[in-house]
């Protein structure tokens, strides 16, 4: 590596097949938002069990239907799961579900509950404990063991932005992602209306045409979606506190959020909760509000994301822990229970750029290896699934 | 002595890290060697200071990248933004 650092190494749960797991997760999954309520009592009944909640799911439609299916199927079978159990309300949502996640982790015990066949909340919630309780048990055996920097996929996020995310943040969080690509890992970010304005420079840095091709198109899809919404994008941004904070053009804006995603080659574009077939930078072309984000990075399979922040947020992934690190002083001052790691010394000129890379990545280390994060210490999770169109 | 950060070795822009006064000194902090300039005007926190004279049309590069170009020649040490240089975008 380039400063002569010994590649690091993190202690992880090996699987069958594909990439090991930082947590080993006892998932319970909702299979849409009238199954919450089950799925919430089940992770106060059952010691080790993570409740995975969702929005929406009933009454979905065509692409609508099938991407929600992938989301909460990829979040189940995800590498920090050790076992799942999806609860829905009725068998086909149950089921498609399960089968998206045994198609993804064959190995991953699976098992699909619906509250219409087993009858009610009761005899549900009565079954899903006994059969959490089982898994529990088989999970409890798991050992961690060494696994190296090269199988790691971490999604990168940016949320409350502000001047310091641009210019510390994001640039350290990139860093850290080239070391893991570099290392034969993966970094995916998103959020698409924030590559708008530096897409044409971000389809240059795409390894081959078809790639390029799908970075331009995203953008160009969220710009045409807000102009027929009558939001001139292009025209409105830097908006006018972007201005005050000293960005000068969208270009100067999105490239200090693109700048998370480090400086290697693209080689692939994923829609909402896809999982990559290829190693290396990945675009997912998803929507920027955190929660949203977060869960479709996890869906694609980051076993961690950092989220670099500004002003400040408090929200996690339930499955894929999430580090945030903040470069504003202010921030680490007043939001310091929900911040992992705090590079402000970079502003007030107490600490290295590169002293604040090895820091975050430490700390990833740390976490992929069972240090839990902030959000994972206060229960600050929630997953949400994108709409691809209205509810009828 | 104040500070900014240049993000990448072709910039010819840095970003302040603290408010700057006019005739302060600002130490570039991340390029290959280290360079003190002299501000030409006061420069708000986060914006950005020319590292050297950027002519009339010429590209204006952050993060190694073109983030506009310059509507008027800049000095070095000049506080460089929206009255200066525009976005290569319509």
């Amino acid at each position: 590596m380039a400063q002569g650092k010994a590649t690091p190494t993190f202690r992880g749960y090996r699987r069958p097949e594909g990439p090991p797991g930082g947590r080993n997760h006892l998932a319970i999954v909702s299979g849409m938002d009238n199954s919450n309520p089950i799925v919430r009592r089940i992770g106060s009944l059952v010691r080790d069990a993570t409740p995975v909640n969702t929005s929406f799911g009933r009454a979905l439609m065509g692409e609508d239907e099938a991407q929600h299916w992938r989301v909460m199927g990829h979040t189940a079978a995800h590498p920090n799961v050790g076992a799942a159990i999806i609860v829905s309300l009725e068998p086909k949502s149950a089921n498609a579900i399960a089968e998206v996640a045994a198609r993804t982790s064959p190995w991953m015990p699976i098992e699909a509950v619906n509250i219409q066949e087993i009858g009610g909340t009761l005899s549900t919630t009565s079954h899903v404990v006994e059969l959490a309780t089982k898994l529990s048990a088989h999970l409890a055996s798991a050992k961690r063991v060494r696994c190296e920097l090269g199988e790691l996929t971490i999604g990168a996020e940016c949320g409350g932005s502000d001047t310091t995310s641009g210019v510390i943040s994001n640039p350290v969080t990139g860093m850290v992602a080239d070391r893991i690509v570099e290392a034969g890992g993966s970094v995916i970010f998103s959020e698409t209306l924030e590559i708008v304005g530096a897409e044409h420079l971000l389809a240059r840095r795409a390894a081959d045409r078809k790639t390029a091709r799908r970075i331009i198109d995203s953008a160009r899809r969220a710009v045409d979606y807000a102009e027929s919404i009558g939001v001139d994008f292009i025209g409105s941004n830097p908006a006018p506190d972007n201005i005050r904070g000293g960005l000068s053009s969208i270009e100067e804006k999105s490239l200090g959020a693109i700048k998370k995603a480090g400086s290697h080659p693209i080689v692939e574009v994923v829609g909402v909760g896809e999982r990559p077939k290829k190693k290396g930078t990945i675009f997912a072309d998803a929507p920027c509000a955190g929660v949203e984000n977060i869960s479709s990075l996890a869906a694609s399979g980051a076993q961690a994301i950092v989220f670099s922040t500004g002003i400040g947020n408090p929200i996690g992934h339930p499955i894929s822990p999430t580090i945030k690190v903040t470069g504003n002083p202010r921030t680490a001052r007043t939001m310091a229970e929900n911040i992992d790691v705090d590079i402000s010394g970079v502003m007030e000129g107490t600490m290295r750029i590169d002293e604040a890379r090895d820091l975050l990545e430490n700390e990833l280390i740390a976490v992929m290896s069972g240090k839990l994060t902030t959000s994972e210490l206060l229960g600050e999770t929630e997953l949400t699934v994108s709409r691809a169109a209205l509810s009828l | 002595m104040s500070r900014a950060l240049v993000m990448h070795p072709k910039d010819n822009v840095a970003t302040v890290l603290e408010d700057v006064s006019p005739e302060q000194s600002v130490e570039i902090e991340g390029g290959d060697k280290t360079l003190t300039l002299s501000a030409k005007q006061a420069i708000p926190f986060g914006h950005k200071i020319a590292l050297r004279k950027i002519r009339l049309s010429a590209k204006v590069l952050k993060y190694g990248e073109v983030i506009g170009t310059a509507t008027q020649e800049i000095s070095a040490g000049s506080h460089v933004h929206v009255h200066n240089i525009k976005s290569t975008r319509g």
